[in-house]
């Protein structure tokens, strides 16, 4: 053994087992990205549920030659490439959250007011605004589609779609969402200001009627058979989303219920961030598409809130009780995020008009109304 | 109200900070190249069954495959293979309206100088698509050819076209017996991708539009099944109540008593600090008032995305 084998075999083990001499510059952009969504995540509270481990996956997968995204000579996958394989691309951890998320709706002010399902259907306009204008920029008729459902602010929804149509852009999208979804506190309140008059913020809709349990029980049945009869390829959506809210209703399974409520869906919203973020690795990220995505993402959430106000304004016209314009914002999905901003709008011009309650119907049928897109999506493309 | 977790002083600071480090990134990105990657680009497979050949391949803007068969009815059908949009030249023609991608189909057998109809058949097909003919050999390349375009009972359109060996579909240009026809199904993408757009946005609407239909009959005959029960339950209580004699006041306990006494309690006192708030305008009493507040109050609270353990 001479002093030049040693050398070369430092040499040899720096070069192949380290990470220092294969970091290269796109990397160390990525993992400034991680840093500014974990400090986003931590220091800003914006989303953190979901942002702090997608900003976590990010700076994990950008340091070399680490063994998270591969697969292993004998092709069983890396870990986070399990996680994503199983739980992203097989579409199963986006259902399970939905499962969760029925388990915790009340869907009582939809159903006590289903006029609003109007307006959730109304607020995704800028879905199908955004489809054409990707398409412009070169983007597929797929890619489009996962781009346009941003709008819809429903994070499992965006997931789930883009898993299906466009995997290549899940970082992107799922970023995009989860971002401009932490941002409705501030991206909403201009457009409803610009498209309201004084006179119809203070508007003061009529009390909601009580909706007893046995019709909050029979909602989920008649919800999903209509919706999966009319757009089957939403199933798996709407039905994880029914099912976790009719065990919550039928009151008997109340284990179950907190499990989908809350162990299940913290563990999933754990193993989806994660694998979400793991996929934006400097290589496939580093392009104007995610750039594109973010600029056109802000423009869907703008004319999914204006799509939802002008349909509050068309519905006025028909109505006796009009409603608030106000509560047409909440019909983009961002639950409650967007119902809070429209209540906080309210009694600003207001401090006895409640709208939290009312606001929250379109804000579930804005829920329904995303995958009712994104179904359609779906159903374009078989 | 709550202060949300967003620092509302500086809304477009966040905004900003996202876009500029998007941008950075963008600026340093290897350009668009992403955007000529043709990721939809179809790739025909090949099979024969008996005098025909079907080919298999996932078109632009679909996520599953289709069949298209060719057929030559009066000649023997050579062979068919795919052709690559970018190789064939495309000048004047973009390769999205050629979702279904291009073909060259080989046939022979027939005499010198002779034609020959060939028909291409999927229920990929609509009554819009259009044969496009390559024949480089041209002036002008591309044509229309015209094909006539029949629905056949299983909901299979039919695009049968005529060709003349030697003729300007012929791509091999010479009179010898045998026919190279490249050929192209064309739709046209913008057309195809406003349409569905358009009737999808509506569709989301009916969807809606039939739930909320549903949801307000549901919600009429529960309301009249509620209405009902709750009459059948007051009804035999007020007749027995009428036989019984009336209770004294030695009959309440004195739990009840003090809990009386307690709600009387607060409620003059809500009015006396109602009235020193002059709140006397909105409507409702000040106990409602004040009871619907700290209700909404609570509601906040279970909203309260950020501060959710």
């Amino acid at each position: 053994m001479t002093w030049e084998y040693i050398g070369d075999l430092i040499l040899s083990i720096l070069f192949t087992q380290t990470g220092i001499p294969n970091l290269d510059l796109k990397q160390v952009l990525m993992l400034v990205v991680a840093l500014l969504f974990i400090y986003l995540a931590v220091g800003k509270k914006f989303e953190p549920l979901l942002l702090l481990p997608i900003g976590f996956g990010i700076f994990l997968v950008n340091f070399p030659l680490t063994p998270l995204m591969g697969y292993t000579e004998s092709g069983a996958p890396d870990l986070i490439r399990a996680f994503y394989k199983y739980g992203v691309e097989w579409e199963i951890i986006p259902c399970v959250i939905f499962l969760g998320l029925g388990a915790m709706t009340d869907f009582g002010p939809l159903i006590a007011n289903p006029k609003t399902l109007i307006i959730g259907a109304g607020a995704q306009l800028g879905v199908f605004v955004t489809y054409i204008g990707v398409l412009f920029f070169g983007f597929t008729l797929r890619e489009a589609a996962t781009v346009g459902i941003i709008g819809g602010a429903d994070g499992p929804t965006t997931i789930y779609l883009t898993a299906k149509l466009a995997p290549q852009l899940l970082g992107a999208n799922a970023l995009a969402a989860y971002s401009y979804m932490a941002m409705v506190p501030l991206i909403q309140p201009p457009i409803m200001k610009l498209l309201t008059t004084r006179k119809q913020r203070l508007i003061r809709m009529r009390q909601l009627r009580p909706v007893s349990t046995r019709e909050k029980l029979i909602f989920p049945l008649i919800a999903t058979a209509l919706i999966v009869l009319l757009c089957p390829a939403v199933a798996p959506l709407m039905g994880m989303f029914m099912f976790g809210n009719f065990m919550r209703e039928s009151l008997v399974v109340k284990r179950l219920t907190e499990t989908a409520q809350n162990a299940l869906m913290n563990i999933v919203t754990i193993f989806l961030g994660i694998s979400v973020g793991a996929t934006m690795q400097a290589e496939v990220f580093l392009t104007w598409k995610p750039m594109l995505i973010f600029g056109f993402g802000l423009l869907d959430f703008v004319v999914c809130t204006a799509g939802g106000i002008l349909t509050v304004h068309v519905m006025n016209l028909f109505l006796k009780d009009k409603i608030n314009p106000l509560i047409g914002s909440a019909g983009v999905s961002a639950v409650p995020m967007s119902a809070r901003v429209s209540h906080n709008m309210g009694i600003k011009e207001d401090p006895n008009n409640w709208l939290l309650m009312h606001a929250m119907g379109p804000n579930l049928a804005g829920v329904i109304g995303t995958a009712a897109a994104a179904g359609m999506f779906i159903a374009m493309f078989h | 109200m709550k202060k949300g977790p967003i620092n509302q002083s500086h809304p477009i600071r966040a905004i900003r900070r996202i876009i500029g480090i998007f941008f950075l990134l963008a600026v340093s990105s290897p350009g668009w190249a992403a955007f000529s990657d043709d990721a939809e680009k179809p790739k025909p497979e090949f099979t024969r069954q008996a005098d025909r050949i079907v080919a298999k391949l996932i078109p632009r803007g679909k996520s599953t495959s289709v069949l298209i068969q060719f057929h030559t009815p009066d000649v023997k059908l050579i062979g068919v293979e795919g052709v690559d949009f970018d190789e064939a030249g495309q000048k004047g023609m973009d390769a999205k309206d050629f979702r279904s991608a291009l073909f060259a189909v080989k046939a022979g057998g027939l005499s010198p100088g002779g034609e020959i109809k060939v028909a291409l058949s999927s229920n990929y097909f609509t009554q819009a698509t259009e044969l496009w003919v390559l024949n480089r050999a041209l002036q002008t390349p591309w044509m229309n050819a015209n094909a006539m375009n029949t629905e056949r009972s299983d909901r299979v359109q039919e695009l049968v076209v005529t060709v003349k060996d030697g003729g300007p579909f012929d791509s091999d240009g010479a009179v010898n017996g045998e026919i190279l026809l490249v050929v192209g199904p064309k739709d046209s993408f913008w057309g195809y991708a406003l349409g569905t757009l358009l009737i999808r946005f509506f569709g989301i609407f009916l969807v809606l539009g039939v739930l909320m239909a549903g949801m307000i009959l549901a919600g009429l005959v529960f309301q009249r099944l509620d209405r009902r029960a709750e009459a059948s339950k007051a009804a035999p209580a007020l007749r027995p109540a009428a036989e019984e004699p009336e209770e004294t006041p030695e009959a309440i306990d004195p739990e009840t008593a003090t809990a009386i006494g307690v709600a009387l309690h607060l409620h003059l006192c809500a009015l006396r600090a109602a009235a020193a708030m002059n709140l006397e305008r909105s409507d409702g009493s000040s106990w409602a008032r004040q009871g619907r507040s700290q209700i909404m109050r609570d509601r906040l609270l279970v909203h309260d995305r950020a501060g959710r353990k």
